[in-house]
């Protein structure tokens, strides 16, 4: 387990809902067409506080993970309303502790602008994603744009110990991980996206 | 009424965006004055206020990300701070700016930076691959 990546969400725990009650909200329509893809056996990573859930559509079968105990805390209670099944577990991205091809589908949101090796992560992603499996994220990246490259490059240094970093090519980062991209989409200049990546039919 | 929601919705954020862009480039160009005067050398009055304007442009954004959104609010705000303290800091450091002129100003290059935003966005939004 990250040490320093758990403390640094547990801090963040206390004034989370706060900051991301705007994005949340701005953000609704985009996550909630998103998570509609849900089926099958569905590992959500950096559930948070669970701010996402209610985006979830009912019945689902879906583990959710975070790094932060605290988080998780706050996540139990939304969690408890949740028309389907819902299991919260502490864990790691980098260390994830279930077996090889256990999930259908994995679903990220604004996960990997904080993972500390999020190509690393992603491998372990695809361990437990079955064969052709799909891997949807809705993310934060860097931009390509002058002049917005440079003021995420400005702000990443700041924000990055409470939060994100923002200046990340995560789409790069999905194809490293040995994804096959599907589909990117731009919800905010090119700056917020929606990925849908799948995983190789055939192991590599 | 879904439609009546959504609509609502997007005057809530838009006005959102307006506010954070127009108060922010305000502060920016006053904060700038008040650093800057006339002994200053133009290049030295437009860095300075370039720092200060991004300064308080991160100082003020949690407020706007928790009402009206997170790299909506950041980049623009963040744009339109740098430019205004670049701007005031440069004409601080020529000539002594009236309050009304700084307000107008400031807010004025708010406003402009959202429709770069806006239309940058517009014209970006569900492209991809």
């Amino acid at each position: 387990m990250d040490d320093s990546t758990r403390k640094k969400w547990d801090f963040s725990a206390g004034f989370y809902d706060l900051l991301a009650c705007g994005p949340e909200r701005r953000w609704a329509p985009r996550k909630r067409e998103l998570f509609g893809n849900m089926h099958g056996k569905v590992l959500f990573v950096a559930i948070g506080t669970g701010q996402d859930i209610r985006f979830f559509p009912p019945g689902r079968d879906i583990i959710g993970i975070d790094i932060s105990p605290r988080m998780l805390a706050k996540a139990r209670e939304r969690a408890a309303q949740y028309p389907g099944s819902l299991e919260l577990r502490v864990m790691d991205v980098h260390a994830l502790e279930f077996p090889d091809h256990s999930f259908d589908q994995v679903v990220t949101s604004c996960t990997f602008c904080s993972v500390p090796d999020p190509v690393a992560g992603l491998i372990a992603l695809r361990r437990v994603l079955k064969p052709g499996g799909g891997l949807y994220m809705f993310e934060h990246t860097g931009s390509h744009i002058f002049p917005f490259s440079l003021m995420l490059d400005v702000m990443t240094p700041i924000w990055k110990p409470i939060g994100p970093e923002m200046n990340r090519d995560t789409v790069v980062n999905v194809e490293k991980a040995g994804f096959i991209i599907q589909r990117v989409s731009n919800v905010y200049l090119d700056v917020v996206k929606t990925i849908f990546a799948t995983a190789p039919e055939s192991l590599q | 009424m879904l439609m009546e929601q959504k609509l609502e919705r997007r005057f809530y954020f838009i006005a959102g965006d307006v506010l954070s862009n127009a108060v922010t480039g305000m502060a920016a160009a006053w904060l700038a004055v008040l650093l800057v005067d006339t002994s200053w050398p133009m290049l030295a009055g437009m860095a300075v206020g370039m720092l200060s304007g991004m300064g308080l442009g991160l100082l003020l954004m949690p407020a706007f990300v928790g009402l009206f959104g997170a790299m909506e609010v950041m980049l623009p705000v963040m744009l339109t701070a740098m430019l205004s303290g670049m701007v005031f800091g440069m004409a601080g450091a020529m000539q002594a700016a009236a309050l009304q002129t700084l307000l107008l100003g400031g807010g004025s290059i708010g406003i402009l930076v959202l429709l770069l935003t806006y239309a940058v966005d517009a014209a970006l939004r569900g492209r991809g691959w």
